[in-house]
């Protein structure tokens, strides 16, 4: 995990958040330390028992107003229970500015008070989205992740296999590249992971024998995504005549990628099988699943089906003594 | 050339969980492998084919092999049916 501390924060947010920083600036060097906001209006109330001090504390329109209604002293006394806790920052909501008292004491003790334009309710959300996305779990992962049909599809397999040449043809044929190599992901909720790719690298491949080749340069903008949920996991593995692949396709295979099930496809690779098109038919028939049809599943159901029907009647005619 | 006639012996007969089993257990033989049941006589190595034959319970299928594995190839398919292809 990444150090966040409040400069990163101000530097890159300043403008999403609508931050002033109101205190002096060694409070910068505080740190982050999860991605919890806490409205610390009971403890500024004077309950501090549970006092969430560790999260980014916001206070909005509701908690200064309670301020402004003390004598100073009583104020005073409130503010310096609630700032002599560890605090990462301050921020102040709606536009308004907090009592000369608070900065003080603020300042005192190096927690960076900050002053937002945004509403409370909005200043939250976006904090939050920032946090989360900073938070989240997240690794890198050595594949390509193609966007086929608006499925997110990630190709995994040994070096040399071929995984940026089938991204390479998925391309050709109108889908779109998001990562090649390396894969960038992390996760957005409990069910979503979502890839990217590396900032540097951009959507550039690498085809054997050819080199280094721009995607976006050679075949546009409509070529590239710069981010796409991972929906299913496709394996490419060498051909080997005594191994066993999935013949029917009832029973779904499942990988976990930060913890997050995935449906995985592992497809043996031989001369002249054209992996593309059985991508676009992976990326549609997982479509189909999500639609609530599976017609592997309903086959066997029907042959079910027709198999007893034939019991029935070879049973009906034994018994017949006619 | 060998052959063997077997009967279907579990509750549900060749569907296709027991029909996948077949074919990939006739997929490691090197033989030709031939399921015959009534008039049609399918390869045991293709699924579709196999799934095809709709074999109830209590029906009979004939399976031929002919190739070096041919004997060891009955056997083994001889006793998936014949285990119930692990159902009841």
């Amino acid at each position: 995990m990444e150090n966040v501390t409040i400069e990163k924060l101000y530097k890159e947010k300043k403008d999403f958040l609508e931050l002033t920083l109101l205190t002096a600036e060694e409070g910068l060097k505080k740190k982050i330390l999860n991605n919890e906001i806490h409205r610390p209006g009971l403890a500024l109330s004077g309950y501090t028992d549970r006092f969430a001090h560790e999260r980014t504390q916001v206070i909005g329109e509701t908690e200064l107003s309670f301020l402004q209604s003390l004598d100073q002293n009583k104020r005073k006394q409130l503010l310096e229970n609630v700032f002599r806790f560890e605090i990462p920052c301050v921020i102040i909501s709606k536009n308004l500015y907090p009592p000369s008292e608070l900065l003080e004491i603020a300042n005192r003790n190096h927690i960076p008070v900050f002053h937002s334009r945004l509403s409370t309710a909005e200043l939250t959300n976006r904090l939050s989205l920032y946090l989360d996305n900073i938070f989240a779990p997240h690794m890198t992962i050595h594949g390509t992740l193609v966007d086929v049909y608006g499925m997110g599809l990630l190709y995994t397999g040994k070096s040399g296999i071929g995984k940026s040449e089938c991204a390479l043809d998925l391309v050709e044929r109108g889908h779109r590249l998001v990562a090649d190599d390396m894969v960038n992901i992390i996760r957005k909720t409990p069910e979503i992971v979502i890839g990217t790719g590396n900032e540097l690298l951009g959507h550039l491949m690498e085809i054997r024998g050819v080199g280094i080749i721009d995607i976006e340069k050679l075949f546009g903008i409509r070529a590239i995504r710069i981010q796409k949920r991972i929906e299913v996991e496709v394996r490419l593995v060498l051909w080997e005549d005594d191994l066993e692949y999935e013949r029917l396709g009832i029973e779904d295979k499942y990988t976990r990628i930060l913890g997050v099930e995935i449906p995985v496809v592992t497809i043996p690779i031989s001369p002249g099988k054209n992996i593309t098109v059985i991508s676009e038919v992976i990326a549609m028939n997982h479509m189909l699943k999500v639609y609530g049809q599976e017609p592997a599943k309903e086959f066997s159901r029907r042959l079910i089906n027709e198999i007893s029907r034939k019991k029935r009647v070879s049973d009906y005619l034994e018994s017949d003594l006619e | 050339m060998i052959e063997k006639k077997i009967q279907v012996v579990n509750r549900l007969g060749l569907h296709a969980r027991p029909a996948a089993m077949v074919v990939q257990k006739a997929s490691r033989f090197k033989s030709e492998i031939r399921l015959v049941k009534d008039e049609f006589e399918v390869n045991a190595k293709s699924i579709m084919s196999v799934m095809m034959l709709a074999a109830e319970k209590g029906s009979f299928i004939i399976i031929k092999a002919w190739g070096e594995d041919e004997s060891v190839a009955v056997e083994e398919i001889a006793k998936l049916f014949e285990g119930k292809f692990g159902e009841e």
